[in-house]
């Protein structure tokens, strides 16, 4: 099936079997290899990219389904210069192996753009949809809370 | 873990999703968040050898009060009806259900809808839409019926639906404003988990999940609590003659211990947040 | 090299870089979604591998029909074990009797677990490749499952092996010191049986290979996640029926390990072998099931019978454990997870002597691979269970039972019953300092109030080792006569200074896994010529170019880079200083390193930098004394500096295991009795690992080691039904991975306590936090539920069982 959809701004057509799961659209088909896979069933969060500006799980849903929609992956944040969650998540070691990186800065981006001053309880509860295997969360948080600030400095400014 | 093939059908209306159902045949499932759907296609447990995508169905993305009924169709995310301010007036419990279904990218695709149908023994809006004395609107071939949810589970992930039909609303007598306590509280292993059991509980009625095959009122527990008895003893009413499944996350014994808790804190939670 | 005697006791000097929580050279590119993944690579004309698992947990292969799966178009091969078994030899074994436990990458006449591997699809795509192996028939007779491992050393049990003629792999009982008589001598003697349950690595990224078989040159390049070990690797060439130098192994960084990466050959050699057969390169990436399932590499699975010996004043002096550990149908490393229990079997305790009785049980469940900790966190936790047990009985307070019995900071080198050395320590400032950062007082008058309102919050406290860096003893001590008495575990590093004085360092094998190799190199190499860390490029090699390494695994990678890096720099400064005397005109006398060149002692002012040096060395060739080579590069292959022989009797295993940090974890929980959760109010953590590179890298560590401690004692398990053996835990739906919600605050806390022995006395740490976590848990559920008299001895302790524990002990 021929499908049309925007990807980090970029619009493609593309010939699809409807079985051809997001992630793998994205990664086979459009060389977007930023965006992983590590369960294949929505548990981990893994493959989060975002779907009309929120997360969804990329791994369970069909590329047919992006058809017409807009999506945004992780090789989006950086423009010239890392964003500001990017040099958080460096800054303060919010990773270690990386895999889950692409997925936990997505739905970071979201909660931060829901609610740009959140608690540390807050944090914690967002991120609870995206697991990560190496860092034990303690400084995942801390970035996403150096970035909260880095982001409404930004903003003032 | 990847699908097996399948013929997709994107259906643009409802009365287009239910003849595409129709001509498709038993083999044949409805995508709509596919949260549920599509990791059961991704292990091949369930190689559906058609799929009906009803997300480009606009029709039925909404949610309205209608006649005293707060209806919910079967495109509206999960998300849109935590949101909903409507939805917290007229049936706060569904409000409060959401925050404890699986995690916020789940609801952004996930339908209130979908989670009806579905009808995961151990999910919350099962039985909050029982509580809730709620109804599934249905539509084929020869047109629509509704069915009461006290009738629409029938089994672990079975419901009333039949071949050709498509679920196209979830309905719950809206509201009347005169603050019924209510309150949903659930035990899962880990946060945002399927419930290893909980309880839904709404005026005077108490809904228990995971607790059985289908999501079950307690009705004798229902009437003691109507008679004024002491949370512990509806609690023990609601759960002391439920057997539920085993699985790697307890056993029976062990499940209804869980549920009594649920029951008696949901009523604490229930009692307290009545006006 | 074997060595007789500790390594010259090293002065350690002032360090600028070393100590410094710099940025991580490694994270740019996996922020930006660039992380060189296995999956991330193609090559031109690859196919794709699936795998047909096994439903059953035991049962004969009569027969497979392969040939609708072979009609699919799209399908290039379809290979069975019994074909499998003609192309290619037995895994890579180092368990105790390989002929006989044969372990293939495919099952040939039966299966032995639920999810082994069958049948192996080749396709255009993996999901044609899954399409096929949905077309596969297999018929199997089923066979008696054996599930239970105590039941399976049973005579009459039935075989996971025919051709072992038991179920039990190893049995052997090693004492150390005189056991009997100090039990005889003892006033008191606790014992409990525990049982700890097999969990384990479960990264977020599976295990992964892309083989190329050049029919042309019959060279085998196979880009994999997985290297490690490569002194080894001609065993992977010889499954693949290829000359050892005819393999070339590359590296790419994994997503996670946790030891589940640790030499795990088998990915590789099913796609090395479906490349020989297609002539294709060829790309097989386990995907979750195949991980959870027959990945080779699930945790410890133990049955413990145990006694703690003590005195009256609750001085411990010997312990006699019983352990049976279910290794499942294969052994592939023996049981080498028990020499990581041995190398600290008596904690950091005085305890002196120790009979340590292992049986191996071979069921029907993956084996048994690595996991961080790989077989002493099970130990710690036996352990610390018992000393809490005997400081009850007492009625002595844990934290005091555990003081009276601390080895004294001045009483290192101290030389443990099995023969194993640790090389310092200070447990006293440890557990202080983990005191001062949890306060206590608040948290029992927490208690107190808690209790009063019929709720339960319990304190845990624990003080554990954390060796690090094994020997190749280990492998090996457990037999009298073993055919391969194996002593080399090095790890290589090359130094390369390009003409204008850039530094690039080339790792062999040392896989990045999350751990941080390139910017412990970088500031490695950063103290030693005085450059920025992240000036300096840090490369990986694959093995045909490679020199001997081995990776991560036993918390050594950071000693033995640091050994490497060491070496390879004396060796360039050596070179330099004789380039330097000719530029300089002075003798190699008058000559100093400083401030990242060459100077004339006293005179700072007449110097040459590193990078006047390099360009004479690479473009001036006729300015330089003939015997000075052109160009300026260094290797050092850095053998494990202090590894000595056991001794005939294996009374005395030797050292094997020298550099041993120390930890204090104190969790605070909330235990509901209702429904058996358990909620963290607090974790403070204290370790010492002697000098930390990159104190925050090492935080990390311990929080998400930690964390994962908290998986394996109240989430996570490999459920196999009691019965029939099937695989209950499939999927992450029941395989329980902590949230960033399970996860507690955390307060940490270091100590730096030097090795004497090492590179700026630096001791491995990785590994850490889930070696103390479980026992700190445990305690903490223990001292939650004390009045209900509960005692956590079964892990993980999950909400139905902390509720049959209070349940039996008579609470409601």
């Amino acid at each position: 099936m021929r499908i049309a959809t925007t990807v980090n701004g970029v619009r493609y057509e593309r010939d699809v079997e409807p079985r051809t799961l997001l992630v793998d659209f994205l990664r086979e088909d459009l060389d977007l290899v930023g965006t992983h896979i590590g369960c294949e069933h929505g548990v981990c969060g893994t493959c989060t990219v975002l779907m009309n500006g929120e997360t969804i799980r990329s791994c369970i849903t069909f590329a047919v389904q992006a058809d017409g929609q807009e999506i945004t992956t992780v090789e989006s944040l950086a423009n010239g210069a890392m964003h500001p969650l990017q040099e958080a998540f460096w800054e303060k070691q919010g990773l270690q192996c990386g895999y889950c990186t692409p997925g936990m800065l997505l739905r970071a981006s979201e909660i931060l753009a829901e609610n740009p001053d959140p608690t540390r309880e807050e944090v914690k509860a967002g991120l609870a949809s995206n697991l990560c295997r190496c860092t034990g969360y303690a400084f995942i948080v801390d970035a996403v809370l150096d970035a909260a600030e880095r982001m409404r400095t930004e903003a003032r400014a | 873990m990847k699908p097996a093939p399948f013929t997709y059908h994107r259906a643009s209306s409802a009365s287009e999703a239910v003849a595409m159902l129709a001509s498709a045949g038993e083999e044949a499932s409805v995508l709509a968040g596919g949260q549920s759907l599509v990791p059961l296609m991704n292990f091949r447990v369930a190689q559906p050898a058609h799929l009906v995508d009803i997300n480009y169905v606009d029709e039925l993305d909404y949610i309205r009060l209608d006649d005293g009924w707060l209806a919910i169709g079967a495109r509206t995310r999960q998300a849109a009806v935590e949101r909903s301010e409507e939805v917290a007036r007229a049936a706060p419990l569904i409000t409060e259900a959401l925050g404890q279904v699986a995690h916020p990218p789940v609801r952004h695709r996930g339908t209130v809808v979908g989670s009806v149908v579905h009808a995961d023994p151990a999910a919350e809006l099962p039985a909050v839409v029982l509580a809730l004395d709620g109804e599934i609107v249905l539509r084929g071939p020869d047109g629509e019926r509704r069915v009461a949810a006290g009738e629409f589970f029938t089994g672990a992930l079975m419901t009333a639906r039949r071949p050709g039909e498509l679920v196209t609303e979830v309905r719950v007598p809206a509201a009347g404003g005169d603050g019924d306590g209510h309150a949903i509280v659930e035990f899962s292993r880990r946060h945002a988990d399927f419930a290893v059991a909980g309880a839904a509980v709404s005026g005077g009625a108490i809904a228990l999940f995971g607790v059985a095959d289908t999501p079950v009122r307690a009705s004798d527990a229902e009437r003691l609590l109507a008679e004024g008895g002491a949370s512990a003893d509806v609690a023990a009413a609601a759960t002391d003659g439920l057997q539920p499944n085993e699985d790697v996350h307890g056993g029976a014994a062990y499940r209804r211990r869980v549920a009594r808790a649920c029951v008696e804190r949901a009523l604490a939670r229930a009692r307290g947040g009545a006006s | 090299m074997t060595t007789t005697e500790h390594p010259p006791t090293r002065v350690h000097k002032e360090r600028t870089w070393v100590g410094q929580s710099i940025r991580r050279l490694e994270d740019p590119k996996f922020l930006l979604g660039k992380g060189g993944y296995i999956d991330d690579m193609r090559v031109r004309g690859m196919l794709h591998a699936a795998l047909v698992r096994s439903p059953h947990a035991h049962a004969r292969i009569t027969s497979i029909d392969t040939s609708a799966a072979k009609a699919l178009p799209g399908v290039f091969a379809v290979v069975t074990g019994a074909e499998a078994a003609e192309i290619t030899n037995p895994m890579p074994d180092f368990g105790p009797a390989a002929d006989k436990h044969v372990w293939r990458c495919l099952a040939v006449d039966k299966v032995r677990y639920v999810g082994e591997g069958v049948v192996a699809v080749l396709a255009e795509s993996r999901y044609v490749a899954e399409d096929a192996a949905d077309l596969v028939r297999v018929e199997y007779d089923l066979l008696e499952a054996v599930v239970d491992p105590e039941k399976a050393a049973r005579d009459g049990a039935p075989l996971v092996h025919d051709a072992l003629g038991s179920n039990v792999a190893y049995e052997r009982t090693f004492q150390f010191g005189d056991v009997d008589g100090d039990f005889a001598a003892a006033d008191v003697v606790v014992k409990d049986r525990l049982r700890w349950r097999r969990s384990g690595g479960q990264p977020l990224e599976t295990v992964g290979a892309i083989a190329s078989f050049d029919r042309g040159t019959g060279m085998m390049t196979i880009n994999t996640n997985t290297l490690s070990f490569t002194s080894y690797l001609f065993m992977l060439a010889g499954t693949l029926q290829i000359p050892d130098n005819k393999l070339d192994v590359i590296p790419h960084p994994a997503g996670g390990s946790f030891g589940s990466k640790l030499f795990a050959t088998k990915v590789s050699a099913i796609a090395g072998m479906l490349s020989k057969v297609s002539g294709r390169p060829v790309k097989y990436v386990e995907d979750r099931i195949d991980n959870l399932a027959n990945c080779d590499h699930h945790g410890s699975d133990r049955v413990y019978d145990v006694e703690l010996a003590l005195t009256r004043a609750g001085i411990m002096t010997s312990l006699r454990i019983k352990t049976v550990d279910d290794y499942g149908a294969y052994i592939q490393f023996g049981v080498g997870h028990h020499g990581n229990a041995l190398a600290q079997v008596t904690g950091p305790y005085r305890i002196k002597s120790v009979e340590y009785g292992v049986t191996a049980v071979l069921t029907n469940k993956c084996q048994q691979g690595a996991y961080r900790g790989f077989g002493s966190e099970v130990n710690n936790w036996m352990l610390e269970r018992m000393v809490d047990m005997a400081a009850k009985e007492l009625d002595l307070d844990p934290v005091e039972i555990r003081r009276r019995n601390f080895i004294g900071k001045d009483e290192f080198p101290y030389f443990i019953p099995t023969g194993n050395v640790y090389d310092s320590g200070d447990y006293e400032a440890v557990l202080d300092k983990a005191l001062e950062l949890a306060d206590l007082d608040h948290w029992r008058a927490e208690q107190a109030k808690a209790r009063a309102e019929g709720r339960y919050i319990g304190i845990g406290l624990v003080t554990c080792q954390e060796r690090s860096v094994f020997s190749a003893t280990e492998f090996w001590f457990w037999f009298d006569e073993p055919a391969a008495p194996v002593t080399s575990m090095p790890e290589s590093v090359t130094l390369r200074v390009g003409a204008l004085g850039d530094i690039t360092a080339t790792l062999y094998s040392c896989a990045f896994w999350g751990n941080s190799p390139e910017t412990m190199v970088a500031q490695l190499v950063a103290e030693e010529f005085g450059c920025e860390p992240h000036a300096v490029s840090v490369v990986y090699a694959g093995t045909r170019n490679g020199l001997p390494a081995t990776g991560p695994g036993g918390s050594r990678t950071t000693v033995m880079l640091a050994g490497a890096v060491e070496g390879a720099a004396e060796r360039i400064k050596d070179k330099a200083i004789k380039v330097a005397e000719h530029l300089l005109e002075a003798s190699p006398d008058d000559l100093e390193w400083a401030d990242g060149g060459v100077q004339v002692k006293g005179s700072p002012e007449q110097r040459k930098s590193l990078g006047d040096i390099a360009i004479q060395t690479h473009l001036f060739k006729h300015s330089l004394p003939e015997e000075i080579e052109s160009g300026l590069e260094a290797s050092k292959v850095y053998d494990h500096p202090y590894t000595t022989m056991p001794s005939a009797d294996r009374k005395n295993l030797g050292v094997f295991y020298p550099f041993v940090g120390h930890a204090c974890h104190i969790p605070i929980v909330e235990v509901d009795a209702q429904t058996g959760e358990v909620r963290f109010l607090k974790y403070i953590a204290v370790h010492d690992c002697g000098t930390l590179v990159n104190p925050r890298s090492l935080a990390g560590h311990i929080t998400g080691g930690t964390v994962q401690g908290i998986g394996t004692a109240l989430h996570e398990e490999y459920v196999y039904g009691a019965e029939d053996g099937n695989l209950l835990t499939q999927s992450y739906m029941d395989y329980l991975i902590p949230t960033a919600m399970e996860a507690p605050e955390f307060v940490i806390g270091h100590c730096e306590t030097p090795s004497p022995w090492t590179p700026h006395g630096i001791k491995g740490g990785g590994e850490g936090g889930r070696m103390m976590a479980p026992a700190a848990i445990a305690a903490a559920i223990d001292d939650a539920l004390a009045p209900l008299g509960v005692r956590a001895t079964e892990l993980p302790a999950t909400p139905a069982r902390i509720v049959g524990w209070i349940e039996a002990a008579g609470g409601a």
